[in-house]
This record gives C-alpha cells, sequence and structure tokens, in this order.
C-alpha cells in the first residue's frame, strides 16, 4: 500500500511540475476531469489522437517549407490546426510556438517558419515524451490497485 | 506718353494719306462730310492741302479716344481679372486651410488628451503607491498591486479611445490593460509576480537612483511569463482565463530608458496589434515629491481617428491629406493604404515618399525634391500648381509646432477641383462673363465649406469634434470684444442646429452619466432667419458649461415660441419668471416698426432654457457670471478647466440677437438659464399639425427607454398629440407591457363565449393600429450573452409590432447586424428626440400602408394564432390566474378603445403592473420549477439556465451536431456534451454538416407540421476551419436553405482565433453564438441552453 501512496504521491508531484514548467495548462485538468467510469482511458485515448495528428501535420508542415514556391496559406492552415489540437489538449508550449509560427507566415518569413518548425519539433517531442512518462505512472498505479489522484 | 502719340499720329497721318489716294474714288459716294468736302473742292482746290490737315487731325483725335477707350476697358478687365483671382485664391484657400486645420487640430486633441491622462494616471498611481509606501510583507504588497489594477482600470475604462495604459514597477513587475481596436476586446497584461518579489525584496529606499533597472531585463529575460486575461470591455470583469503570451507579444511596455532625467516624454510608437501608428507618453511616478522614480507609467493612444476624419473630409472633397512627423514619417493618411510596414522585426513606420497611395508619394516627392532637404520655415508650403503626373495640384501644407512632436501636414487637391473654371476661362476676354463666374464660383466654394461642414455634423465621429469645436468656438472672442462682430443674415433650421447640437454633446453626456435632452415646442418656427453658426456657439457655450458642472442627472435644452402677436400664455413659462423680464415684447414692437413695411419676413421671439441638475450657481453671482472674463488667454482656461468663460460671449451675442440671458430661479438643484433671441422668419410657412396628421393611422408607442428625463418628455407630447404610450425604463417592465399588451388573447381561445366577442374587437384593433416598440439598446444586457435570449423574446412581437431600436454611439457592429439579420431594421441614435420620433412613426406608418395594399394582414393574423396556440399548449398555470388574466384585457381594451387618453392608459397600466407582480408572487410560492410562460418567460428562462448550469446533466436530451474535422477535438467535446446528456451526431466536413440537415429540410413538408416535426437536431456546433467546405459555407448554406421557413437552427461557431476578430463574420454569415478552442465546457454548456428553447418537463 505504501508503494501505492509512494507512486500517487510521485504522479501529483510529477503533474504539478508539468503544469508549473509550462508543458500543460487547465484544459488538460479538464481532459482528466472527463475520465470516467463510461470512458476509462479518455485521456490516453484523445492524447494518442494528438499524436497521430501531430505527427502527421509535422510532416505536411516539413514537405510545405521545403517546395520550391511555399504556400504561406497552407502552411499557416497547418499551423492553425495544430494550435487547435495542442490547446484542446493542454499542450500550452506547443500552442505558444505555433502563435509565433503564425506571425511568420503572416510575414512571409521563410527563415522565422523553419526556425520555428524546429522549435514546434523539439516543443512537440518533448512533451509527447512528457505524457508518455505520465501514462506509464499511470498504468503502474493501477497495477499495484490504486487510484489516480485527480487534479484541483 | 507724349512721343507715342507723336508716332501715333504720325502713322495715321500717313496711312491716311496712301488711304485717300487708292480709295478717293469710292470715298465721294460715302459721307456727308466728304461730299461738303467735295464741293470745297471743287470751288476751293488751292485750299485742298489745309483742309486735309483739318481732317486728319479730326480723324487722330478720334482715333486716340477709341484707343484710350480701349486701353481704358483693358485695364480695368485686368484689374478686375487679377481682383477676382485674388479673391478666388483666398477662398480658394480658406477652404484648403480648413480642410487641413481639422486634422491638425484633431491630432492636437489626441496630444492633449494623451497628456492629461498620463499625468492623472501619475498622480494616481503616485497617490497609491505612497499610502502604500513601506510593505512590510508580500500580502501588502499584492495589497498594492492589487488597488493599482482597479484604479488603472477604471482610468481605462472611462478613455475609449485609449490604446493601453501600462505601469512598470521598479522590481520589474508590470501590469498593463490593452484595448485590441479591431474588436473593441480587452485584456490585462501582467508578468509573472512571484519571480521578481521573490528575488529581490520591494524596497524604494534601497537606490535613489533608477540605475539598478532597465528595460532590459525585461525582454531579455525568458523566464518571466507573461500573461493576458481577457476583461469584459465595460465592467473590467474576467471574462476568460489567463494565458501566457510569449514577451514579443507585447503591447508597448514604457520603460526608465523613456524617462532619462525623469521627465515625461512621448513619441509615436507602433504595435502589431494595430494598423494605425500609436501615440506613446511615458512618466515617472515618484514615491516623494523629488523622490526616486518607482514607476514608469506609460500611456498610448491610437492615431486612428486621425485618418478617419481625413478620409471623410476627401470623401466630400477630393484630394489628399496626410500627416507625418517632421522628419517625414506617416502618421495619419486619408487613404486606404497601409502606414505600416511590414518588417521581420515587427511593424514599421512609414515615410510619406514611400506611401503606397500614389498621389501621397508623388506629392511627397514633389515636396521633397522643391525643398530638398531644407524645407521653408515653419513647414508652410503654397503651391498652387504643382504637376504630379498629368494633373495640376494644389499642395499646402502647415506646421503643428508641438514642443516634443512637432508635425507637418500636407493637403493635395486637383487643381480642376477648386480652379477648374477659372482655368478654363483665363483667355476668354469678356470681362462680364468673369464677373458674372466669379460669383458662381464664390457660390461654389461656399458650397463646398458648407459641405464639409455638413459632412462633419453627419459623421458618426462628430461627438469627437467637441475638443476642437469648443476650442473654435472660443475664438472670436477678440472679434467680439471689439464690437467688430457681424452678424449674418441667412435662413437656417433651427430645430436641426440645435438637435445636431445635442447629438454632438450626448456622447460626453454619455460618459458623465448626464442624461441630454432637448423639448422645442411644436410651434418653433422651422426656418429662421440669422447667424446660424452664432447660435449655435451660443447653445455650445451653455450646454458645455453645463456638462462642466453637473455630474449626475440631466440637461434640457428647452424651446418654446412667443408670436409677439398673441398673447397666448405659455405653459412652460411661469408667470412670477416672466415678471423678472423687462416686456421684450415692447422692444420688439418697437424695432420692428420703423421697417414693417420694407420687410417681408416677420419677426418672433425664441425663447429656450438650458436646465441642468449641477452644482448650481449662488444667487449673488448670477449677474456676475456674465462678467467675469478675467482670463485673457483661452489656453490657460481650457488647463483650468475653465469657469463660465463661454458666458460672457454668450451675452454678447444675445444681446447682438436683439435677446437677453439670465439665470433664474430654479426649483430643485443646478442652474436654469433662460435668454429669448429676436429672430426674424417667412411668413407663410404653415405648421405641422401632428394630433391631426397622425389621428387616422391610430399610432400606440411603447418607448422603452433608459433616460428618464427625455422618455418624460416624449411620452407627453405624445399624449399632446393624442397617440397612446406605454413607459418603461429596464427590460422586465418592457416584458411585462409586452405580454400584457400581445399575449392576453389567448387566454380567451380557452375562454367562455362572452369573452372572445372582447378578443375579438382587440385584434381587430391590433390589425388598424401601428404599433411601434421603442427600444433602448441599453436595456439589453449586452455584457452577457443573454442579450440574445432576449432578443429571442422580443422576435415574438416581431410580427405585431414595429421595433425601433436607440443606438449608442459604441453599439458595436455585431450587435447591429444581429438586429438587423433578425428584421429590426429601424434604428436611430441616441439620444432620441421628437423629430427622430416623428421619422420612425412614419417610417412604420409607410410600412403598415404597403403591407396594407399587398393584403398582408389575413397572414399575419394566421401566424399569429399560430403562435399563440404553441402557447396556450405550453401554458400550464392554473385557471384562476387566467380568468383574472382575462378581466384586466377586458378593461384594458374597454379603456383603449372608449379614450386614448394618456392618463387613463397610464393608470391602466398602473394597475396591470401591480397584477403582474402579484402573479409573480403567486409563481414564487409554488414549490415545483414554475413554467408558466406567462408572465415572464425571459427571467424564468435565466433562472432556468442557472439552475441547469449548476445541475449535472444540464443538455439532458438536447440533440447536438458537432462539425469538426480534427478527430481530437471530435472526441473532446463528443465526451464534454455527453457528459451533459446530449445526444451528439459528429461529422467531420461542412458539405455532411449539411446533408445532415438537408433530408428533413426538403422533405415538403407542409406548413402547420413543422411545429410537430422538428429538425433532427437541436444545434449544431461548427468549426470554422474545415476541409471541402468550411464552417461560414456551410451556415450560409444551411440559412438559405431555411429561407421561406420557420426554422431556425441554432449554429455555435468553434474557432482557433485567439482573437475573437471572426465573431463578427461568424454573425454575419448567420451563427448565433460563438466559441474559441480550447472549449471550456461551462461557456459551452450555457451558450448551448441559452440557444436551445428549453422546454423543461416539469
Amino acid at each position: 500500500m505504501a508503494a501505492v501512496a509512494q507512486l500517487q504521491r510521485q504522479f501529483i508531484e510529477y503533474t504539478t511540475s508539468l503544469h508549473n514548467e509550462g508543458y500543460l495548462d487547465d484544459q488538460f485538468t479538464q481532459l482528466q476531469k472527463l475520465q470516467d467510469e463510461s470512458n476509462p482511458d479518455f485521456v490516453v485515448e484523445v492524447v494518442s489522437l494528438y499524436f497521430e495528428d501531430s505527427e502527421k501535420l509535422l510532416n505536411n508542415l516539413a514537405t510545405a517549407l521545403q517546395q520550391k514556391i511555399v504556400d504561406y496559406k497552407q502552411v499557416d492552415s497547418h499551423v492553425h490546426q495544430f494550435k487547435g489540437s495542442s490547446s484542446s489538449i493542454g499542450a500550452q508550449r506547443v500552442a505558444t510556438v505555433c502563435v509565433h509560427f503564425r506571425n511568420f507566415c503572416e510575414e512571409k518569413n521563410l527563415e522565422g517558419c523553419v526556425r520555428c518548425l524546429q522549435q514546434l519539433k523539439q516543443e512537440y517531442i518533448l512533451v509527447r515524451s512528457k505524457l508518455e512518462a505520465l501514462f506509464r505512472l499511470e498504468q503502474q498505479i493501477v497495477q499495484a490497485g490504486g487510484q489516480i489522484p485527480m487534479m484541483e | 506718353m507724349a512721343t507715342f502719340i507723336k508716332h501715333v499720329f504720325v502713322r495715321i497721318h500717313s496711312a491716311v494719306n496712301s488711304w485717300e489716294k487708292s480709295h478717293s474714288p469710292c470715298r465721294r459716294r460715302g459721307l456727308h462730310r466728304d461730299v461738303e468736302q467735295d464741293e470745297l473742292q471743287h470751288t476751293n482746290t488751292n485750299c485742298l492741302s489745309s483742309y486735309y490737315s483739318v481732317f486728319v487731325a479730326r480723324l487722330a483725335i478720334m482715333v486716340m479716344l477709341a484707343i484710350l477707350i480701349g486701353l481704358l476697358t483693358l485695364l480695368t478687365w485686368h484689374f478686375t481679372k487679377v481682383y477676382t483671382r485674388t479673391s478666388l485664391n483666398a477662398l480658394a484657400y480658406g477652404l484648403r486651410y480648413e480642410l487641413l486645420q481639422r486634422p491638425v487640430l484633431r491630432m492636437w486633441s489626441i496630444l492633449n488628451s494623451t497628456v492629461e491622462i498620463t499625468t492623472a494616471q501619475v498622480k494616481l498611481s503616485e497617490y497609491v503607491v505612497r499610502k502604500y509606501s513601506k510593505p512590510e510583507n508580500q500580502a501588502q504588497q499584492v495589497e498594492l498591486y492589487e488597488v493599482m489594477k482597479d484604479v488603472t482600470w477604471a482610468l481605462f475604462a472611462s478613455h475609449k479611445a485609449l490604446n493601453s495604459i501600462t505601469i512598470k514597477y521598479k522590481n520589474g513587475f508590470v501590469q498593463a490593460f490593452h484595448r485590441d481596436p479591431r474588436d473593441n476586446s480587452t485584456y490585462y497584461i501582467y508578468n509573472d509576480l512571484t519571480n521578481y518579489t521573490m528575488a529581490g525584496p520591494y524596497d524604494v529606499n534601497a537606490s535613489s537612483s533608477h540605475q539598478g533597472w532597465n528595460d532590459q531585463t525585461i525582454h531579455s529575460n525568458i523566464s518571466a511569463i507573461w500573461y493576458r486575461e481577457p476583461l469584459d470591455p465595460d465592467t473590467g470583469e474576467k471574462i476568460g482565463k489567463q494565458n501566457a503570451i510569449p514577451p514579443d507579444d507585447l503591447i508597448n511596455i514604457a520603460g526608465i530608458s523613456q524617462v532619462p532625467y525623469g521627465a515625461p516624454s512621448w513619441h509615436v510608437a507602433v504595435s502589431k496589434f494595430t494598423n494605425s501608428p500609436l501615440l506613446s507618453a511615458a512618466m515617472p511616478v515618484r514615491d516623494a515629491p523629488e523622490g526616486s522614480i518607482v514607476a514608469v507609467v506609460g500611456v498610448t493612444t491610437s492615431l486612428y481617428s486621425v485618418g478617419q476624419l481625413m478620409k471623410e473630409l476627401v470623401e466630400f472633397h477630393s484630394g489628399h491629406i496626410y500627416l507625418t512627423s517632421q522628419e517625414g514619417w506617416l502618421l495619419a493618411t486619408s487613404s486606404t493604404t497601409p502606414l505600416l510596414r511590414n518588417s521581420s522585426d515587427g511593424p514599421k513606420l512609414m515615410m510619406a515618399v514611400d506611401s503606397q497611395d500614389p498621389v501621397i508619394e508623388t506629392g511627397a516627392k514633389w515636396l521633397l525634391k522643391a525643398y530638398g532637404g531644407k524645407p521653408p520655415p515653419n513647414h508652410e508650403v503654397h503651391i498652387e500648381k504643382a504637376k504630379l503626373g498629368n494633373q495640376l495640384y494644389y499642395i499646402d501644407s502647415f506646421f503643428l509646432n508641438l514642443k516634443r512632436l512637432p508635425m507637418v501636414g500636407v493637403l493635395i487637391i486637383p487643381r480642376k477641383y477648386i480652379m477648374g473654371k477659372v482655368d478654363e476661362r483665363a483667355f476668354k476676354t469678356l470681362m462680364i462673363l468673369i464677373s458674372a463666374s466669379e460669383m458662381k464660383l464664390r457660390a461654389i466654394l461656399i458650397s463646398h465649406l458648407d459641405a464639409r461642414r455638413k459632412a462633419e455634423a453627419s459623421s458618426n465621429y462628430k461627438s469627437q469634434f467637441l475638443a476642437n469645436m469648443s476650442h473654435e468656438l472660443r475664438t472670436p472672442m477678440a472679434a467680439v470684444e471689439s464690437g467688430k462682430l457681424v452678424l449674418e443674415e441667412a435662413e437656417f433650421d433651427m430645430g436641426r442646429e440645435l438637435e445636431g447640437l445635442v447629438d454632438m454633446f450626448s456622447v460626453q453626456c454619455k460618459n458623465h452619466n448626464v442624461e441630454i435632452v432637448i423639448d422645442l415646442s411644436d410651434d418653433m418656427p422651422k426656418v429662421v432667419q440669422g447667424d446660424s453658426a452664432r447660435v449655435v456657439q451660443i447653445f455650445a457655450n451653455l450646454i458645455s458649461n453645463s456638462i462642466k458642472f453637473t455630474s449626475s442627472g440631466y440637461i434640457i435644452l428647452r424651446g418654446w415660441c412667443e408670436d409677439p402677436h398673441s398673447c397666448n400664455e405659455n405653459g412652460n413659462f411661469s408667470l412670477d419668471q416672466k415678471a423678472l423680464w423687462p416686456a421684450p415684447k415692447n422692444k420688439l414692437i418697437q424695432q420692428e416698426s420703423p421697417e414693417k413695411n420694407s420687410c417681408k419676413d416677420k419677426k418672433v421671439i425664441l425663447w429656450f432654457e438650458v436646465d441642468d441638475t449641477g452644482c448650481g450657481i449662488d444667487p449673488s453671482k448670477w449677474e456676475s457670471v456674465f462678467e467675469s472674463f478675467e482670463q485673457a488667454d483661452p489656453s490657460t482656461t481650457r488647463l483650468h478647466g475653465g469657469t463660465g468663460l463661454g458666458l460672457c460671449i454668450v451675452r454678447t451675442l444675445v444681446n447682438k440677437m436683439g435677446g437677453e440671458i439670465r439665470v433664474v430661479k430654479k426649483n430643485g438643484p443646478g442652474t436654469l438659464m433662460q435668454l429669448y433671441l429676436l429672430l426674424g422668419t417667412p411668413v407663410d410657412i404653415p405648421q405641422e399639425n401632428y394630433k391631426l396628421k397622425y389621428a387616422d393611422h391610430n399610432l400606440k408607442v411603447v418607448l422603452a427607454l433608459n433616460g428618464s428625463m427625455g422618455r418624460m418628455i416624449l411620452s407627453k407630447w405624445l399624449f399632446k398629440i393624442g397617440v397612446p404610450t406605454w413607459d418603461a425604463c429596464e427590460w422586465n417592465e418592457l416584458t411585462h407591457i409586452l405580454q400584457e399588451l400581445f399575449i392576453p388573447s389567448r387566454y380567451a381561445q380557452s375562454l367562455t363565449y362572452e369573452c372572445s366577442k372582447v378578443e375579438s374587437i382587440s385584434k381587430q384593433e391590433m390589425e388598424v393600429s401601428v404599433f411601434i416598440i421603442v427600444v433602448d439598446i441599453g436595456l439589453l444586457n449586452l455584457s452577457t450573452d443573454i442579450w440574445k435570449e432576449q432578443l429571442n423574446f422580443l422576435d415574438l412581437f416581431n410580427k405585431r409590432a414595429k421595433f425601433a431600436w436607440v443606438l449608442n454611439h459604441d453599439t458595436s457592429n455585431a450587435i447591429k447586424m444581429a438586429l438587423h439579420n433578425r428584421g429590426h431594421l429601424m434604428m436611430v441614435n441616441e439620444p432620441l428626440y421628437k423629430s427622430k420620433l416623428i421619422q420612425i412613426m412614419e417610417a412604420a406608418i409607410k410600412e403598415k400602408m404597403i403591407s396594407l395594399r399587398h393584403g398582408m394582414l389575413g397572414g399575419d393574423t394566421h401566424e399569429f394564432l399560430e403562435i399563440d396556440n404553441v402557447h396556450s399548449d405550453q401554458e400550464s398555470s392554473n385557471d384562476s390566474e387566467k380568468s383574472e388574466i382575462n378581466t384586466i384585457q377586458v378593461e384594458e381594451t374597454r379603456r383603449t378603445l372608449s379614450c386614448s387618453r394618456y392618463g387613463a392608459i397610464n393608470n391602466c397600466f398602473l394597475e396591470l403592473t401591480e397584477v403582474c407582480s402579484e402573479r409573480n408572487k403567486l409563481g414564487a410560492n409554488e414549490t415545483f420549477p414554475v413554467v408558466n410562460y406567462g408572465d415572464n418567460s425571459q427571467e424564468r428562462r435565466i433562472q432556468y439556465v442557472e439552475k441547469a448550469i449548476n445541475g449535472k446533466k444540464s443538455l439532458e436530451g438536447v440533440r447536438i451536431l458537432l462539425a469538426e474535422d480534427t478527430p481530437i477535438l471530435q472526441r473532446v467535446a463528443t465526451i464534454m456534451l455527453e457528459k451533459m446528456g446530449a445526444i451528439v451526431s459528429v461529422v467531420g466536413d461542412g458539405v455532411q454538416a449539411v446533408e445532415a440537415l438537408q433530408n428533413p429540410l426538403e422533405d415538403g413538408m407542409p406548413t402547420q407540421t413543422k411545429m410537430r416535426d422538428p429538425p433532427p437536431y437541436d444545434l449544431i456546433l461548427m468549426d470554422c476551419q474545415m476541409p471541402k467546405m468550411d464552417g461560414y459555407e456551410a451556415t450560409k448554406t444551411i440559412r438559405r436553405a431555411e429561407m421561406g421557413t420557420d426554422l431556425h437552427i441554432p449554429i455555435v461557431a468553434l474557432t482557433a482565433h485567439a482573437m475573437s476578430s471572426d465573431e463578427a463574420k461568424c454573425l454575419e454569415v448567420g451563427m448565433d453564438a460563438y466559441l474559441t478552442k480550447p472549449i471550456d465546457c461551462k461557456l459551452m454548456v450555457s451558450t448551448i441552453l441559452s440557444l436551445t428553447k428549453l422546454q423543461p418537463k416539469s
């Protein structure tokens, strides 16, 4: 039982740190609250959708920026979509980079866009690994027979 | 001259000789004189030569005379032409000067107000900072910031033209308010407080110099997290959660570098949030007088309105205006081309020579070429013929020498616009034409000047002219004092001038929370003779004085006419007050008698009152206020707020117009100024008899207005002309009136025989009468989404009455659009006064006539019945209530029919409200949720919504179509909605969304079954950006399909835009509400609830 309590404490600390470091925001807490008996794997499900979607979008963006004549409108719409999905799961830092990205897009600043894409990739990979770690913790708690603590 | 004549003489002599030789044969046959000479020739050929010389001398004299006359003519023509040109040039110059002076004055007033606000903010900050001078713990410090936030908000909220206020504290903490002019969204911006306060304690005495802090720390300190939270633009309440924003998204934060020597500074700045340059002022806040700097306050104002004014000016006069800094950076232009250029590190100011507007660009280049780097002293340039491209232009520039921001205004007008006619006729020699055309041109130019004035009067921005206007009004002081003032004599519409004035002051009054009312009696002559500008000046001074000293209540401008030949006692004017006045009538008759025969006009005495509820004037000073003119320089007065400055001019002008002015005793607080003017009026202009005019139309008016004074005056007037009126000052009162006026008819259906007779009468009456419901936009709850619900409620009555809306100066386009989309087409700007109400009534009558002619009436009644049926089904109140209401209905109908007397109706209305409140009490006593739509469905629904939000499954059974392409959002939104009990169907694009609705729509249902067989969804959540067909297009398609049916499925937009600038677009295509991503669950639920028709099962 002590192990569960330990894990739970760890979970809370980790989640708090993710919030404090700006990786996640309230929106993620909202998602966690939506998860219940009728949708037991809701958060994991949505976040996996997000991973799939993001990787597709990042690929699309990379391709779009490599074109001879860059279609900034298309780039912008990808970034826009990325921002929408990131903010919907609460990946705040990814969303923030998207805001910058769109500004460069508006200016048709290729250099800025490419730089932002790099940043976007980094932020995405960071948040993915953080979320994966969080889910592993969750699994461990569940396997140990504990309840996932609710964040307020 | 002598040699010239001699020369001419010799030439003529020789010419005559040669001519004589060659033409002598035919000459004989000619003149009588020649015959004489002939005879002489015959008789005395020896004297021939002497005769020749006599003849030649005569001829020479004649020719010389002719030449002299010719020369004289030429000279006269030349001088006339020169004079004409000079005078035309002077006029043209006047026009150009006036055109350019406006924007420059506007600029000046923006500068002034920015500095004033900055100073005010600094004073407030200093007060607060000193109060919390030594915070001992963090709690106190947080309190300081909280107080500062409140104080700053108060200042920010009351100055709508402000772009931002920022305060940067010594410890690096920043508080800022920012307004996005594009959609009026308002934000509070601050940085991570803990980062700074934890790091170093707040100690104002630590270092007296400001070297310890600089701007760099903010922008280079990446670890600082900046937050922005959206605020309600009116109340300042937080309306969304704060978001972290990257530092380079920030507005301009004033820093210590901007107040280098502790002195205030200002400059022109740019921001990515607005496409117009900003005026930015910065001032230091000190902890003690002469103490150290503890914070820096920055204020930015948009120069947008200057450009707007320029655009309006050139709409009426062709040409181009632009304003630059002394160095040539563009600050505002009359064109729509951008003022800023984008660069990699944000927008930058642009030089005039780089403008995308071709005329401005070439004009600026021309000036640069002509003057190079050395502009003429004062930058004053007046070029009459500058060739830009293929056209000749006037180029004028004027210099505004402000200490810290010298500016240059440039005006470029096509020459053909002003002098086209003159240039054309320059070669024509006829003097008469010139003088005639001079008159014509003069008329044209004067009409241009007039057009400019009118353009301003009709403009939306006219309120903003006020600062300039009052300044302008004070300038002729010198002329007034020197007694050289000559009054113009021209016909003008007194009513319209005064109404325009009240329109203009209304914004200022609104901001001061004072109601401004104009009450002109029907007997005022439509047209009077006199100097309209000076008359306006009188009242502008009086009203602006009243505003200055009135902090709450009202200001009324009354006017009525006293016909000198009749002895009518005027109701507005009590006898004892009149006794105070020397009889103006005698004066009038004296004045009038000598010119009685020569003049077609008759003179009338027009009485006016300016009545306010301000602080009043001590009776001992009633006389001296008109004399005390101590401050010689108007500018000092402007700084000091001025005390009765204008009154001296006012009295001079009033006296000049044969009138008098004085302060009279008033019952209650405030000042009552009374004056009369003696003005001419054309004899036979018949007065409108409104009573006769509207007698046949059976008008009925509901006045739902916030301002009680204006409402009272209007309803009094309506009573006088025999139009029944109902008054309401707030929303609930209006709903009571509407329901008692319109809905009671439905009770009749479930009633006994006898009553249905009454009902039919009332229905019949409804058909022949024109019902007008005038609603103040201020009655709607615009701070939340409730107003949409309120409009839904009003829609119930839309077919039976004409709605007219009284809008504010700051009513947003989204609301206007929403009103328009719901078929509310009649809108006027506040304040509402008689002539606007007349316009409304006439428009309503006209519409009614048209609909009568088209036989729409039958259809309408049918629909009424339909609506009534629906309501009857939902009605669940008990029978006793019904019968109670019905008796009231009977009584009310009888009264309305028997006598349309105001008092009676008013009484009747009182009884109705009593009954309503009775029923409210009844309702409140019931234990189960009250669902009777009978008395106040609006209130009930809101109550229900509130209840529902608190409850868990508040969307139980609501069928929602979700159109969203990203799978994540599909999932999240679906779960959110399902948790609330909604039934959700998901589609991935706009095409599918339309298809999902189409089948039931195209079923070709007979109209009667519509209500029984509703569409498959109660509401659509629509993402704006989707593949195949986006949300906007899909909405348009759905709305098109709904056309001609009674269906209107609520559509809520989902967008990821951080700014809500797209809201207007959403509403425009026919969406009903707007949600931003990420979805806020509570907001979504309340939005859905407010839009779906709640049919709770009790």
